[in-house]
């Protein structure tokens, strides 16, 4: 895992006390709150419906158990006994107090965490593959050009003050499990004769107007990374929109350019603006390289032996994966029991996740952008008891990519800008399908929910997405059809008028039974049915039999 | 209003001439002209060889002016809004682009937190109000000059 030179720990540090001085500013009142409000973001610091939200970045998604632990204590301590874990690999506290808030920074900088630039208008916390350096599928790994990006990106002194925010985000193999084209900059290491390079993406996003990232480089040189980011983050702050925050982010102005056109730009300032200073040479890259080896995983024949426990046989099915190190496997962890919010996990359960990875996983963490965790490093033999004490916790429900494992925001519970609750939906969704043999039946299937058209559930690309509406004080939800964030990205299509919440699950098991009709073999799954049959057929047995449910 | 420049306030060499009193004769080396003002003006500039400040505003573009930098012993870029960012781009093409030496200032909505960012971009010093100026000073020191970006 990295670790802070001391040069990051002195920045960190100077900007915990840089933020105890605004935050100070602002309750002897010399700053307004339209001042205090991009300040405050910079350091993930939101209003929310009834409070303050802190969002401490969880850089490519990697956390070490003395760092979950902290996480723990200031749930406990600052708030109340949870933390939400969200789909960009970031943890939010949601109610802590603004007078604690510099506190609170100063405690995460001590396990070398931060909340530095994950809001704001700037270019946010660097995600990547959750299974980054765990597959043999992978070309690289991207966690160490996160980490390079990190640094490039943190307080850049052109870019604090971008037209909207920025997200980046890395795959190191062609299965992309980090969603890159459905981010501002999606990066692909790809490998090309005996070199490796980057291919580019731009323009991805969801919000209002979802699309899919285009590519404008096929293969960018390691070397010149930063100054080709550096090019196409200076396009952007200098055409991007400012007159309207619907139209501001890159996305918008890839699109009315035109791809072409952008590209041409990049490529210019890219050749005119390239400054040697920023250039990555072998012996940076090698020494970023080092912090992210394998700890000493032991390589065996040990396979996991078949249990007469059925729970534990379908735990092991459902949420386990061969690590690239034989005798060993990855750990997938829900966070979509059925009696929590997805995503959320309390400060017990924090705290013993800790210890579980201490005693079985090298001390290590992941957290991934379907807002489950991850116990990288389990040797076969001691995978009994680690989900022996997973399901203690309940922390061991067998549904990784499964209906149940929902993607989904907080909602009208939370959130202000919301226009219908998520939370209660995705449980409801949750109890009627708790049945591992039901879901099993249906497949790998990704249902994700919003709370509004800004789309933080990510339901474009939900292979079922919904979306919550306000509609004269009702809560309805639309539901789309044939989303994907993976290579194959696609944008879910509206599947027609939209549904009370009573009406949601009929429709959604009237969905499924479209689906698994058109079934012509038991590997088909949704997203093969869908794109084989089209949405029409799922239109015409949905409103067909319910008439105008809503 | 005062000039800063890192912690230590400079006099202002320049001055803005309102619509109702510009007139191209008037114009002399202190003159902060608008780009209207010195589109005007800028035949007599040339002529007289004279070298005059020009006032942008964050919305408007460096392009029209990239061949004419050598006119101006400074820019002063205002912004009308501290989150309109586009200036910490303009400054660094002034200088790394177009090689530009003069003088460059911000003036307008900016913030005492912004200080470090406009003179790493290249700006040389902001047009703030007296009042504020502790506060500019304590942010400047504040910062231990450790930065990730060359």
């Amino acid at each position: 895992m990295y670790k802070y030179s001391e040069k990051d720990k002195k920045i960190i540090a100077g900007r915990v006390k840089q933020f105890r001085n605004q935050v100070q500013r602002r309750l002897n009142g010399k700053i307004s709150e339209e001042e205090f409000k991009p300040l405050r973001l910079m350091n993930g610091l939101y209003l929310q419906l009834h409070a303050y939200m802190l969002r401490v970045a969880i850089p490519y998604g990697e956390l070490s158990s003395r760092q979950l632990r902290k996480l723990a204590e200031i749930a406990d301590k600052y708030d109340r006994g949870y933390g939400h874990f969200t789909t960009r690999q970031n943890i939010q506290f949601n109610w802590p107090k603004l007078p604690d808030v510099p506190d609170i920074l100063e405690e995460l900088s001590k396990v070398e965490m931060h909340a530095i630039q994950t809001s704001g208008n700037c270019i946010r916390n660097i995600s990547a593959d959750h299974l980054a350096g765990l597959t043999n599928d992978e070309v690289e790994d991207p966690r160490p050009w996160c980490e390079i990006i990190r640094k490039w990106s943190t307080f850049h002194p052109e870019f604090s003050f971008l037209p909207r925010k920025f997200k980046i985000a890395i795959t190191g193999c062609e299965n992309d499990r980090a969603a890159i084209l459905v981010h501002d900059i999606g990066l692909k290491l790809i490998k090309k004769g005996s070199r490796i390079g980057f291919q580019v993406f731009v323009g991805g996003g969801q919000g209002r107007t979802p699309y899919i990232a285009k590519k404008i480089n096929d293969f960018l040189l390691k070397k010149d990374l930063l100054n080709y980011l550096e090019a196409i983050l200076t396009t952007y702050n200098q055409l991007g929109r400012r007159d309207n925050i619907y139209k501001a982010r890159i996305k918008i102005l890839v699109n009315q350019l035109g791809v072409e056109k952008f590209k041409e730009l990049v490529d210019e300032s890219f050749k005119k603006l390239s400054d040697k200073k920023l250039e990555l040479n072998e012996t940076t890259i090698q020494k970023i390289f080092k912090f992210f080896e394998l700890p000493n995983i032991k390589h065996c024949n040990e396979k996991i032996s078949i249990s007469s426990n059925q729970k534990f046989n379908n735990w092991i099915k459902q949420n386990t994966i061969p690590h690239k190190i034989l005798g060993n496997s990855i750990v997938l962890i829900s966070l979509k029991s059925e009696n929590r919010p997805p995503g959320d996990a309390n400060s017990m359960q924090m705290y013993k996740l800790a210890n579980i990875a201490d005693k079985f996983s090298f001390g290590e963490i992941r957290v991934t952008h379907e807002q489950n965790l991850v116990l990288p490093h389990v040797k076969n033999s001691e995978i009994y008891e680690v989900w022996n004490e997973l399901d203690k916790l309940e922390l061991a429900t067998p549904n990784i990519d499964l209906i149940t494992d929902t993607i989904c925001c907080p909602g009208m519970d939370y959130c202000a800008l919301a226009t219908a609750r998520s939370i209660p939906i995705s449980q409801q969704i949750s109890n009627f399908f708790k049945d591992y043999g039901d879901q099993k039946k249906m497949g790998n299937i990704k249902i994700k929910i919003s709370g509004c058209i800004n789309a933080c559930g990510h339901h474009h690309v939900g292979n079922i997405g919904i979306l919550g509406l306000d509609r004269n004080g009702k809560e309805f939800y639309q539901i789309t059809l044939g989303g994907s964030s993976k290579q194959d990205a696609s944008i879910g299509q509206i599947v027609g008028p939209s549904f009370s919440s009573e009406n949601l699950i009929i429709a959604i098991k009237k969905i499924l039974q479209t689906y698994q009709k058109n079934k012509s073999s038991d590997k088909d799954d949704f997203m093969t049915v869908f794109r084989r049959i089209g949405i029409e057929e799922f239109k015409k047995n949905l409103y067909d039999n319910t008439g105008k449910t809503n | 209003m005062i000039i800063l420049e890192k912690q230590t306030e400079k006099k202002n060499l320049y001055q803005r001439i309102s619509q109702d009193e510009f007139s191209v004769n008037k114009i002399k080396t202190s003159s902060m002209l608008s780009l209207n003002q010195f589109m005007e003006a800028e035949k007599r500039i040339k002529s007289k060889n004279l070298k005059v400040g020009i006032f942008l505003n964050s919305d408007q573009s460096l392009d029209c002016l990239k061949d004419k930098l050598e006119l101006f012993s400074i820019i002063q870029i205002n912004f009308k809004s501290f989150k309109d960012g586009r200036p910490f781009t303009m400054a660094k093409e002034l200088r790394k682009l177009h090689l530009y030496n003069g003088e460059v200032r911000a003036s307008g909505h900016i913030l005492p937190d912004q200080f470090v960012f406009l003179l790493r971009c290249g700006f040389d010093n902001v047009e703030i109000d007296g009042k504020e100026k502790k506060e500019w000073i304590e942010l400047y020191n504040m910062d231990e000059g450790l930065y990730y970006q060359p």
